[in-house]
């Protein structure tokens, strides 16, 4: 399916957030997950569902003043 | 002297530094300046996983998490609109409800817009953050910031990474007389003499990074400026003499042996 991950499309095998955390090796780590605008708490990701063009942001904290 | 501590948004404090995790040369260095600086508010920004690198850049990996309150901010925005989203996610990580309003629009001078900032105070005090606003050194912005519902508001002393210093001392010191919310000198500052200036002319707190980070060495400057803290904090404290244009002796008058 293709998804719109930090503003790159991208081709991926996932059905649900959690999906997308693993393709990207981010189990763990201290991410932020926004489908479409919408913030999908971590809780979610498993039963969250991705759709073709989906918007998907994928932050975390870095280093700044 | 008692404890000198102060409040934002009900949580206490004892130091009066703020410091940012950007620019410093290595992670040991940095958590070695964080240590001098006796910081317990850390600044971070948000922004996009390197999807490309499997490597962790995440700072939290270099940070005791539970010493420290953390202070998100919103850089990288131009409107209320992306600050607010960018406060909504940093809010999200579940390590912070405070957010440091930076609403920079232009990218010479990284200057707050003014009107943005106020607009995205008023919107995240109703959803509940704790806000820092950094914004412009205007006194009556200021104000208008805190009556938004800011828990304390930080105007630049000069352009984000300048080292320029308090450029209108007028006006800082305006905005701490007229403040009911403590004030936070934030970005500009260059060295300790700056710092100390900042705390005697009676601001609550200081927020720097580029001067520690980029300093020769982080980890002394850090220690400086810890220091400058406490002596323009004192000092604001026990009140500094008026100026005059003429000398007035401190030795006694009285008794001379020549006359």
């Amino acid at each position: 399916m293709q998804l719109i991950v930090n503003g790159e499309t991208k081709e991926l095998a996932a059905r649900t957030i959690s999906d997308v955390i693993n393709h990207f090796g981010l189990e763990g780590r201290p991410v932020v997950v926004e489908a479409d605008g919408e913030i999908i708490a971590k809780e979610q990701w498993p039963d969250m569902e991705v759709r073709p063009l989906m918007k998907i942001e994928l932050v975390h904290f870095v280093g700044g003043g | 002297m008692k404890k000198d501590v102060w409040h934002i948004g009900g949580h206490e404090l004892n130091s009066r530094f703020f410091i940012g995790t950007g620019l410093f040369p290595s992670p040991y260095v940095q958590k070695e300046a964080i240590r001098e600086s006796g910081a317990e508010v850390l600044t971070f920004a948000i922004r996009r996983i390197n999807l490309a690198s499997t490597e962790d850049d995440s700072i939290l990996q270099h940070v005791e998490g539970e010493a420290f309150r953390f202070l998100p901010n919103t850089s990288g925005a131009s409107t209320a609109e992306e600050a607010v989203r960018i406060a909504r996610l940093a809010r999200a990580s579940g390590l912070s409800d405070w957010i440091k309003v930076e609403i920079s629009a232009n990218e010479r001078t990284l200057l707050p817009d003014p009107l943005e900032t106020l607009k995205a105070t008023e919107i995240l005090v109703k959803e509940g953050f704790t806000v820092l606003p950094y914004t412009s050194d205007d006194p009556i912005l200021c104000k208008r910031l805190e009556e938004a519902g800011a828990a304390a508001v930080m105007p630049g002393a000069a352009p984000i990474g300048t080292g320029l210093g308090i450029l209108n001392p007028y006006n800082i010191g305006l905005i701490v007389e007229e403040a009911k919310v403590p004030i936070i000198v934030d970005a500009g500052l260059g060295s300790a003499a700056d710092v100390t200036q900042a705390m005697e002319l009676g601001v609550s707190g200081v927020l720097m990074n580029t001067p520690v980070a980029k300093a020769k060495d982080p980890v002394v400057m850090a220690r400086a400026m810890r220091l400058a803290i406490e002596a323009g904090r004192l000092s604001y404290l026990s009140g500094r003499i008026s100026k005059k244009r003429y000398a007035s002796a401190s030795s006694g008058h009285e008794q001379f042996i020549v006359k």
